[in-house]
């Protein structure tokens, strides 16, 4: 479906750009880097939902593949004289490549079973990052030597803090664009066949071989990019940052945001990574976040399915219809 | 045409359908037998969604055995099923744009199939509807349009008249005898309503236990005398 420039579509771009331009200003340097983090896990968020809302798998290695992609970049970085974007985009595809590997499971199981293969799978991605450790500019393949890391190349025009930011929103505007177009193409209503079920898609001669395939390693991608950017932000990872947990806790918030809307991918990742910053804020232990995760998601399976977003968007299609009510 | 021959699926020790050899060449045949009698086993092993232990499946001189399913999808098996499949979060449209895109028909001939199907099935006024609000008829019917898109040449009908009321049976039969004069393919219903058999199907087929018990004009099948003890249980 060619994508039309209506003027809901128009009003979207234009919200967009203002929230690039204006957003880094109101915010110090800490919450610029606070924000731009939240919103690279945001972008793992998003390949959360790809999977579980359009094909109803479960998929725990995310975080791992967060670090994949991460990886690459710092490997490259330091290999090639490639620029950012580029570098960036490598990752997605390598990541896209893991992705779709470990979708090879998926083929014949779903439910607790995935969910647990693609969790073992996340625990040996975090044992090899603990083993290898992620380039800082060493020699060799690896890339690890014992000194402090060297620079991660930022594009030319996103160099300061706040312009990495607008940098990460612009990258993560496009990657919902990209998923956003799937749902309502090919891949979308073959997904949503397969979900309904694998007899019913065959019959209707959907491969779904291949675009189970297809979804995991859309999911990889946008993960492997969240990884280039969050490389880039933080200019050297950490094997400690990537935890075969930290996978769950991230499904977990996907489900307490929505996976059924972008918005709740964005959610999501504000809730990984700015509430426990926020609460730190305030004096609190960061832990206390645990807990509002955990009355969260009950809240979220018991009486939200649509998670945050949907209520959100709910609350305020509502307001609209009110709105329109009284006009008449 | 279809031409089954030597036909055997095994569930284990169960034999679901047990050297099954037919040819068939009427417009709309029934397929009749008492539950467990192989009938879905039989659509089943058409579809692709069985291992068959041996014999072979034939529409048109052409063996659909060890074709994977969504290729004879393609190659013009479809298919609907007992229980209706319709996704809740997709409209009748874009139920019918799946196949259409597993086929890989282009704008315009897309367009005309959808219309086409559509009016054909009385369904029109729901194309932008979303599953989860259709009615159950209307969940029927977008199964059948979804067998009707992209030039289907056998269509397999696994109890579509499931759940229907007096009326919408009058249509599903109006339907089911227009489809082979305007979409040219041949029909294999399968259905326990012997009525709706009866009216429908030039000639008609019985298996019980995975075995063919009768075959031939529906009228001279449904009065002989093994039917009647297998099947209506006198």
């Amino acid at each position: 479906m060619p994508l039309r420039f209506d003027i809901k579509n128009t009003f979207t771009l234009v919200l967009v750009l203002a929230v690039i331009v204006l957003f880094p200003l109101l915010l110090s340097s800490l919450w610029v880097k606070v924000v731009t983090s939240a919103l690279i896990f945001s972008l793992a968020a998003l390949g959360v939902s790809v999977v579980f809302a359009q094909l109803g798998l479960i998929n725990l290695s995310q975080i791992a593949l967060v670090g994949v992609g991460g990886w690459v970049l710092l490997r490259l970085n330091y290999a090639t004289e490639l620029p950012f974007t580029v570098m960036l985009v490598l990752g997605g595809i390598v990541t896209a490549s893991i992705g779709a590997l470990l979708a090879l499971p998926a083929l014949r199981m779903r439910g607790l079973y995935l969910a647990l293969v693609t969790l073992m799978a996340a625990g040996a991605f975090q044992i090899l990052f603990n083993a290898f450790q992620f380039p800082n500019g060493g020699e060799g393949f690896w890339g690890v030597a014992q000194q402090s890391a060297g620079v991660v190349r930022r594009p030319a025009f996103a160099q300061s803090d706040a312009n990495y930011l607008r940098y990460v929103i612009s990258a993560v505007a496009i990657c919902i664009t990209v998923v956003g177009l799937h749902r309502y193409a090919a891949p979308g209503r073959a997904w949503a066949m397969t979900r309904q079920s694998e007899a019913n898609a065959m019959a209707a001669g959907v491969n779904v071989t291949f675009y189970k395939l297809w979804a995991f390693a859309l999911s990889g991608c946008v993960a492997g990019i969240a990884g280039g950017l969050l490389a880039g932000a933080l200019q050297q990872l950490d094997a400690r940052s990537f935890l075969a947990g930290d996978s769950i806790l991230l499904f977990a918030l996907a489900i307490v945001g929505g996976v059924y809307h972008w918005l709740g991918a964005i959610i999501a990742g504000l809730l990984f990574k700015l509430l426990p910053a926020l609460l730190n804020d305030f004096g609190l232990s960061a832990d206390i976040a645990m807990v509002i995760f955990g009355a969260a998601l009950l809240h979220a399976i018991m009486t939200a399915p649509q998670g945050i977003a949907g209520q959100l968007i709910g609350a305020i299609s509502s307001i609209g219809k009110k709105g329109s009510a009284t006009d008449d | 045409m279809i031409d089954i021959s030597n036909l055997t699926v095994k569930f284990g020790g169960v034999v679901a359908l047990d050297d099954l050899s037919l040819k068939i060449t009427d417009d709309v045949v029934g397929l009749i037998g008492p539950n467990g009698a192989g009938k879905t086993t039989l659509t089943n092993a058409f579809s692709g969604f069985v291992n068959v232990s041996s014999g072979s499946v034939s529409v048109n001189g052409l063996n659909l055995i060890d074709m994977p399913p969504h290729k004879r999808t393609r190659w013009g098996v479809a298919r609907s099923f007992q229980k209706v499949q319709t996704v809740f979060d997709l409209t009748v449209e874009e139920h019918l744009n799946t196949v259409l895109d597993a086929k890989g028909a282009s704008g315009q001939l897309r367009e005309k199939a959808i219309v086409r199907a559509l009016n054909f099935v009385g369904l029109a006024a729901q194309r932008k509807t979303l599953g989860v609000d259709l009615n159950p008829y209307h969940r029927r019917m977008t199964e059948i349009a979804k067998c009707l898109v992209g030039a289907p040449r056998i269509i397999l009908l696994d109890e579509p008249g499931g759940g229907l009321s007096e009326s919408e049976m009058l249509e599903l039969r109006r339907i089911i005898l227009g489809i082979h004069p305007e979409f040219g393919a041949q029909i294999l219903l399968v259905d326990h309503d012997v009525d709706l058999i009866r009216d429908v199907c030039t000639s008609t087929v019985v298996l019980d236990f995975g075995k063919l018990i009768a075959f031939g004009p529906t009228e001279e099948v449904l009065q002989d005398e093994v039917v009647k003890a297998a099947y209506l249980g006198r």
